[in-house]
């Protein structure tokens, strides 16, 4: 249907206008709103992430573990000097010292290690899937307590069959297969 | 019955511009501003971002596959999150970030009640950050 000659001009220019009217209310609504949050920020809600990056892996207690299982097996292995060799005496105090430092060290960290995938990686869908989850962690923490306190070649063997054992859980929650590679 | 959606994800939308009625709606305390802090809603929320949401936008109709909501965590009491529905089944609803990679959701805590749904987010609110 046509429209008589003059009329669609002037429903045009009318349209435009509109448009106009409403492109600079919605720029002065947007400007208004912009000031107001400028001045007043809002309640805060979050765009929620766990960490920052979100990324987790049991690797860093794998590399922790092994170095637990190596000083122990190295603090084993330490053959006393002779009674009467003084220097032999300070070297054999001040190597011993040193793995026994770094047993206790690599024990702490794996133990934080494991927590924190414990606590912050794993959720209640996991624990349906894995119900000995728990159990699985709350052993693996307590070998690595055995760890700091023993020199004990078996509990630094079953900390990383424990470690193994999570590194597969998590892994399978990914849906992924990823090999336990050792380093040494 | 499960209403899914397809991606799991709104598709990454863009959430609508501010409204003369969703302005008047927020003035006379119908609408809650909301400031988005984190980075699971990227690349359609960033942090800094403000939203308008309707409280009552669920009271006579169920939540919608792909509604953006603010709910409280499930896990963590007091902890308002921010993401999307992608799907619904009887009074639970699966909340993903529109940023999955960077985003703690349904896919780790789990199945959300409607009731802890605060409301339905319905526009920002002032420009983005620029």
């Amino acid at each position: 249907m046509g429209s008589p000659s003059g009329i669609q001009p002037v429903y045009k220019a009318s349209l435009e206008m509109l448009n106009l009217k409403t492109l600079n209310s919605l720029e002065m609504l947007n400007s208004l709103a912009t000031l107001v949050k400028t001045h007043f920020p809002a309640a805060a809600v979050s765009a929620h992430c766990d960490g920052p990056c979100g990324v987790y892996d049991p690797a860093s207690a794998r590399v922790t573990a092994e170095a637990v299982l190596s000083m122990t097996k190295k603090i084993l292995a330490l053959v006393p000097p002779a009674a009467g060799d003084v220097a032999a005496q300070v070297a054999y105090q001040n190597t011993m010292s040193r793995y026994v430092a770094v047993k206790e060290e690599q024990a702490q960290k794996t133990k934080e290690d494991l927590l924190i995938l414990w606590t912050d990686y794993f959720k209640p869908v996991h624990l349906e899937k894995y119900p000995d989850l728990h159990d699985t962690f709350w052993k693996a923490a307590k070998l690595c307590s055995a760890c700091k306190v023993e020199v004990s070649l078996q509990h630094a063997e079953e900390l990383m069959a424990a470690v193994e054992n999570i590194h597969t859980i998590f892994w399978a929650t990914k849906e992924r297969e990823v090999a336990f590679v050792k380093a040494s | 019955m499960i209403m899914r959606a397809e991606d799991d994800r709104s598709q990454n939308l863009p959430v609508p511009e501010l409204t003369l009625w969703h302005f008047l709606s927020w003035c006379l305390g119908r609408r809650s501003r909301l400031r988005v802090v984190n980075r699971s809603m990227l690349p359609v929320l960033q942090p800094g971002d403000e939203v308008l949401i309707d409280p009552r936008a669920y009271g006579d109709c169920l939540p919608q596959v792909g509604d953006r909501v603010v709910a409280l965590h499930p896990h963590q009491p007091g902890l308002r999150i921010i993401k999307c529905i992608a799907a619904v089944r009887d009074s639970e609803c699966f909340l993903v970030g529109e940023n999955p990679a960077q985003s703690s959701d349904s896919r780790s805590f789990g199945w959300v009640q409607v009731d802890l749904l605060q409301g339905k987010v319905v526009c920002r609110f002032g420009r983005g950050q620029v």
